[in-house]
């Protein structure tokens, strides 16, 4: 554009073209600075928008980030599968394992003497263990109401007789909202 | 690079700084890595059995209500389930079914298809809860040998769970079991 004349009369004036880093003698930088060169073979990578997707995940992660694990369950409860299930909830957990009865955890009695009685009955130690649960968070919560859920981890194998007595020291304890924790089975 | 610009930079000490960011990226990718080993996934979920019969008490509820009608399954036979609606201590209806366990799973889990089909049956033909503004839900009482494994018992809970309905609840509706489970301590 800069070499053709405006007319077929010769012009000592010409539209001005560039001028700036004619002079320099390396060829290919000369492309490059004004602006002829082929497509660049370095790129760079966005690094900003890369990092605020990591911080996202880091946030996400930490937000539901659990040192303890959430749902601790004993190691010898194999628990029974279920189809009509509603998600967990934060309440007392009670793990009745082959011989045992836990509360987080805790001792509060033995499945045995349920099944030498061989009669539904309350579990003393855990009827006071529980009570003194909900005394306690009563005590803590004065303004609300009490929910009264409690969840039982049962194994497969235990027997009806004591899944019905611990529901049943655990109603009268003040925990009438029974849950049997179970694994989801798809349908 | 990321730098921070102060505009200066005629002193001694230089004023630009550039943050390291391939470092910072390193510790955020270690940082990923970890919660995502130590995430919990869990699978587990809950089947409720509630105490409070005839379900949780309703502050606008008359003192004598009327006797409702309550369907009691009974798995105490080798071989059949039976179904009774009771009204009281009157017994309206009776079903039997065949106890045809179907496996579940992988973990030995076993189902009652049939049963969970007939329980549904007889809660759209004679449930007394039906409405979505209905809070209160039809009640069912099971009645279980003391020697039945727990894995039955959860096997026939899930059955009575099967037939749902809507309920509306501040102002959202959704699907909720028609029935509230409870044990028979007899």
């Amino acid at each position: 554009m800069a070499d053709k004349p405006l007319s077929r009369f010769h012009q000592p004036i010409q539209i001005p073209g560039r001028r700036l880093l004619h002079h320099i003698h390396l060829r290919f930088v000369r492309n490059k600075v004004l602006g002829h060169g082929a497509r660049a073979v370095n790129a760079e990578i966005p690094l900003i928008p890369f990092i605020d997707f990591l911080l996202c995940i880091v946030l996400f992660l930490l937000a539901s980030f659990s040192a303890t694990g959430e749902l601790p369950i004993d190691k010898s409860i194999k628990l029974p599968n279920a189809e009509n299930v509603i998600d967990m909830t934060e309440a007392p957990m009670v793990a009745i394992t082959g011989t045992q009865i836990l509360v987080d955890g805790n001792p509060a009695g033995s499945t045995r003497v349920i099944e030498e009685a061989n009669r539904l009955q309350r579990v003393e130690e855990l009827f006071n263990i529980l009570k003194n649960k909900r005394e306690l968070w009563k005590q803590l919560n004065p303004a609300k109401e009490f929910p009264g859920v409690i969840v039982l981890q049962v194994d497969r194998k235990v027997q009806a007789l004591v899944v019905k007595s611990v529901f049943q020291t655990s109603a009268y304890a003040g925990y009438p909202n029974v849950s049997f924790m179970v694994g989801r089975l798809g349908k | 690079m990321a730098g921070i610009d102060t505009g200066g930079g005629h002193g001694k000490r230089p004023t630009n700084h550039e943050i390291p960011l391939i470092p910072f990226i390193d510790f955020l990718l270690c940082l990923v890595a970890f919660l995502l080993v130590t995430a919990v996934w869990s699978q587990m979920a809950r089947i409720n059995a509630d105490a409070r019969v005839p379900g949780p008490p309703q502050p606008d509820e008359p003192k004598d209500p009327p006797k409702e009608k309550q369907l009691h399954v009974e798995m105490k036979g080798e071989t059949k389930f039976q179904l009774v609606w009771k009204e009281g201590t009157t017994v309206v209806n009776t079903i039997d079914i065949e106890k045809k366990p179907v496996p579940a799973g992988e973990g030995g889990d076993i189902r009652y298809p049939d049963l969970a089909k007939k329980i549904v049956d007889e809660w759209t033909a004679n449930g007394s809860h039906r409405a979505a503004s209905d809070v209160k839900l039809d009640q069912a009482v099971l009645h279980t040998d003391n020697s039945t494994p727990f894995s039955d018992v959860i096997a026939v809970i899930d059955a009575i769970y099967t037939p749902k309905r809507d309920l509306t609840w501040s102002g959202k509706t959704e699907k909720v079991p028609a029935f509230n489970v409870t044990f028979s301590v007899n």
